[in-house]
């Protein structure tokens, strides 16, 4: 795969994160502002305005859906109508042709499009950006082809005579009545989306979309989760549609729409991709700005008909997206943030003033000890002839090397020797040429980077991969991801995964704490000085609980105190039983941390062994000699040799 | 056999028009990531240019020049006050702002012009007859004008300075601007190269296929399809693509089923992209990681 190259949807995501409203206050004041409203809004409108509204809450269940799929796993689908339509066919077959019960048929209903999205998914989310866009627009094209031809389905003038729904001997046929049933759909939809965006997943997610390679290497099966929300997301579209369905009494192509695609993503857009109240703020928004256009310009422009709404709609997306990338979403947090003034800031440090080196252990004493942790010396990693070959280039050649439970290994060698190629082989990143790769065990070469996660091996990266969106310990927090299970249907309701939530919180706490970034725990991770940015990738990457932990250049840009800490707390971990191995430039703490050495030159192993064999081997010698006379490494080289031995 | 032949030669002039568009495309997309989805929309736009002027009494070649460059400012307004103010363009914003103008613009023909669909008048009237294949003059025309716009287009991108500084735009954004050419003046050129392609696709096509104000929405899905088959950055695995496009749809349509003639297109879309990404007729574009 060529996912770390700088193409990813990810590179091209908006930087903020959907995150909900941030207090739990918020989300309640919301909630009930939106109950009222419901509640008040036949008494104080004409019945116009309401049946406005019940549209308006139809499209808003769908748009929660498509909000979570944009904002949250960063697709962007033009198809939504597909996946809304077949809820609504699916109802009215079941209800007209079959006589159904409607609340059962709608279950079926939500069902069958949840099938169908695993379908569609499958193919499509290999896809990314603009190219799933276009593939769910053929999506629903695809769909209302299908209805259209389908005699079945009643061709083009669809299905008719869906009866409102009644229940309990009650038929909720009045705008007023189906504003009543619909409200709480709304309410809990909206409920469910909030507490799957604040939850495990929705961080797993939100990495993702920052990095999905980093993501990946934290155990994250981000192709996995895409394709969940994608099914959660057709879920809420069918939901609309059955609601539809009945509102209307009559489904036809039409209900497959491009247009109505649009709609959603307009509604989607408009409320703002940071919440999933965005939604419902940005369907009331639409259809009311739809209706209210609709009876105003005939007034104004004698003559005129809902074209020009059309053109309202393409100029409102075309403005928002040029002056409010964030809805109003973003314009409400502005209005609120400037209501609070400064003084409050968005995240309040846990008061963890203490200096961060007297808090790690003192030398010498294992850390992250665990009882099933490999025997010291057990082989965790076994490559085999591993070879990479770019074009005519052979980035890495016929590399052979072992790393055992308990041992360092530093990797060196001059720049463009192949080091990091040869982390990305063994990390899943890229699918080596040839070669095997064998992680505790288990054959891995060529599978996605969370299979490597998966068999307690872990990475960092000598080009920062942060997850921008999130804080430090947010970061870290993601890497607790393999060592949780909230999986989606937990984390919607919430009550079961909050205590697993709360131990995510404390462990990654103390891994902050451990590697000394304690008093930068809540600041933005992408805030910090590059050097503390690698640590924060340590923190994340010692999450995971590695046996196996492969880091890239961790000191570069550390200061020498720092180094010596990062020195020690590798220490620490080798005597706990991890296996490392290490890619550095700063060969004197290469050497004097490291218990074997391989050297790499121009992707050929010239030389393992243990420190004081590389120094003296005369293959090394000569190729840091023998490329320049005055090689830095070299004369490091010969330098340290008497201080090394002492 | 002279069925097969028919449905071919239809399937390929209507696959030329889908090559057109596919090239504006593709020149966007290469200088600046964007998926123009309003590229539909200036081949239906030049063709109720061209249908109005003509009924207005202007004779056929004027009207079509007229509607042609219309379209190219309206394409070069879209870029200036839509795209270049937006700093970063990511796939999102790209997707929804040129829908923002798209549907726009397809509101703005049904205002104009009705919802009817009107043909332009064919640029020669009558039907060839070559071995029982019957094919209509205009289809020729089709071709030739296609065919003289896709060399044009080649000649501008292989041989010209300014066709080789917008591919150093596409392959290498920052070097291009290190040795001094405006990505932003690439950008303004790529919309007017897609206008002007655009724009000559719609008037080609309006008097097969006739022009209403929602052609725009199929005509730039199909122009897409075939972009995609070519990778979204070969010109002409565009233009291949274009055709390979429109015959299969075309022998889809006449040995199939007719309803079936747009599914095609999307299905053809969807295996390609998931079996070959980089698209099945441009050039192995190397990993680069």
């Amino acid at each position: 795969m060529e996912s770390s190259g700088g193409r990813l949807p990810a590179a091209g995501a908006p930087p903020r994160r959907i995150t909900g409203w941030r207090s739990r206050r918020g989300d309640l004041i919301g909630l009930l502002v939106l109950i009222a409203f419901l509640a008040l809004m036949p008494f104080v409108v004409s019945g116009f305005w309401v049946n406005v509204a019940v549209y308006a809450l139809i499209y808003s269940v769908a748009a929660i859906g498509l909000t979570l799929l944009m904002g949250l796993a960063g697709q962007v689908s033009l198809g939504h109508a597909g996946f809304f339509a077949i809820g609504a066919y699916t109802q009215a077959v079941l209800v007209t042709k079959y006589g159904t019960n409607s609340l059962v048929a709608s279950v079926v209903a939500v069902a069958v499009t949840m099938a169908a999205a695993v379908l569609v998914g499958l193919p499509l989310l290999r896809l990314r950006g603009h190219y799933f866009a276009l593939a769910t627009l053929g999506f629903g094209i695809i769909v209302s082809v299908v209805a259209t031809e389908s005699d079945f389905l009643g061709a083009t003038s669809g299905i008719f005579g869906i009866e409102k729904p009644t229940f309990n001997a009650r038929t909720y046929d009045s705008a007023t009545e189906y504003l009543l049933l619909l409200g709480p759909v709304v309410v809990i939809g909206l409920l469910l989306a909030r507490n799957v965006v604040q939850s495990r997943i929705g961080r797993a997610l939100g990495a993702v979309n920052d990095s999905e390679v980093a993501a990946e290497s934290l155990g994250v099966n981000a192709y996995r989760l895409r394709l969940q929300v994608l099914v959660l997301s057709a879920a809420y579209a069918a939901v609309a549609g059955t609601a539809f369905a009945h509102w209307l009494a009559v489904v036809n192509p039409n209900a497959a729409n491009f247009p109505l695609s649009i709609k959603f993503l307009l509604i989607s857009v408009l409320g703002g991709l940071g919440t999933v109240w965005g939604a419902v703020v940005g369907a009331l928004a639409v259809e009311g700005l739809d209706e209210g256009l609709g009876r105003l310009i005939p007034k104004v422009v004698p003559g005129a008909t809902g074209e020009v709404e059309l053109i309202g709609f393409g100029i409102a997306l075309t403005a928002v997206v040029i002056f409010l990338p964030g809805g109003i979403h973003q314009a409400w947090s502005a209005l609120v943030s400037r209501l609070r003034r400064p003084g409050h800031p968005p995240a309040e440090s846990n008061g963890g003033q203490a200096a961060p080196v007297a808090d790690a252990p003192s030398t010498g004493e294992p850390l992250l000890s665990r009882s099933d942790r490999p025997e010291r010396g057990t082989v965790l990693l076994e490559t085999s002839g591993l070879t990479q070959r770019f074009g005519g280039v052979v980035a890495v050649d016929d590399v052979t090397f072992s790393v055992a439970a308990g041992e360092i290994l530093a990797l060196i060698g001059p720049n463009g020797a192949g080091k990091t190629t040869l982390f990305n082989m063994v990390s899943g990143v890229l699918t080596p040429t040839s070669g095997t790769v064998t992680v505790s065990g288990r054959r891995i070469e060529g599978r996605k980077p969370h299979v490597f996660a998966q068999a307690r091996a872990t990475r960092t990266f000598q080009n920062l991969q942060i997850f921008a969106s999130m804080t430090v310990l947010g970061n870290v927090m993601v890497g607790r991801h393999l060592r949780s299970r909230a999986g989606l249907m937990r984390s919607a309701l919430v009550v079961p995964a909050l205590g697993e939530e709360q131990a995510i919180e404390a462990d990654a706490r103390r891994l902050v704490e451990v590697v000394g970034l304690g008093e930068d725990a809540d600041r933005f991770a992408a805030d910090l000085p590059f050097g503390r940015q690698r640590l924060v990738e340590v923190a994340r990457a010692l999450a995971t609980e590695p046996d196996l932990l492969l880091l890239d250049e961790p000191m570069a840009g550390l200061s020498g105190p720092e180094r010596r800490e990062l020195a020690r707390l590798l220490a620490q971990l080798r005597d706990s039983g991890i296996g490392i191995v290490l890619v550095e430039h700063d060969v004197d703490a290469v050497l004097a941390l490291a218990d074997r050495v391989a050297v790499l030159d121009d992707g050929e192993l010239i030389a393992l062994g243990t420190p004081r064999e590389i120094r003296h081997d005369p293959a090394v010698i000569a190729a840091y000699l023998g490329v320049e006379e005055d090689d830095e490494l070299a004369v490091e080289l010969s330098s340290t040799e008497s201080a090394g031995e002492a | 056999m002279t069925d097969f032949l028919q449905l071919t030669f239809a399937g390929v002039s209507v696959g030329a028009v889908y090559a057109l568009i596919a090239i504006g495309f593709v020149a966007i997309f290469t200088v600046s990531q964007v998926i123009n989805l309003a590229q539909g929309e200036f081949a239906a736009m030049a063709g109720l240019f061209a249908i109005s002027a003509t009924a207005s009494g202007l004779p056929l070649v004027p009207a079509v020049i007229l509607a042609v460059v219309s379209v190219a400012v309206v394409a070069v307004v879209m870029e200036r006050v839509v795209i270049a103010p937006v700093r970063r363009m990511t796939t999102l914003t790209s997707i929804v702002l040129t829908l923002g103008v798209s549907t726009a613009l397809k509101a703005a023909l049904l205002l104009i012009y009705g919802p009817d669909a009107e043909g332009l008048t064919p640029f020669s009237e009558g039907l060839i007859d070559i071995g029982g294949v019957t094919i209509r003059a205009h289809e020729l025309w089709i071709l030739a004008v296609a065919a003289v716009v896709c060399a044009a287009v080649y000649w501008f991108y292989e041989r010209t300075l300014t066709g080789k500084s917008l591919r150093a735009c596409a392959e290498q954004p920052v070097a291009a601007r290190l040795v001094g050419i405006s990505l932003g003046r690439a950008s303004l050129l790529s919309f007017l190269i897609a206008g002007v392609t655009g724009a000559i696709a719609g008037v080609l096509a309006s008097p097969v296929t006739f022009t209403s104000w929602e052609s725009g929405l199929t005509l730039g899905l199909k122009g897409f399809v075939a972009a995609t088959l070519g990778g979204l950055v070969s010109m002409r695995g565009a233009i291949i693509g274009g055709v390979v496009l429109g015959v299969l749809e075309s022998l889809t349509a006449g040995y199939i089923d007719t309803g079936l003639r747009d599914a095609v297109a999307f299905l053809l879309l969807i295996v390609v992209l998931v079996v070959r990404p980089a698209g099945i007729f441009g050039a192995q574009v190397e990993a680069r990681v």
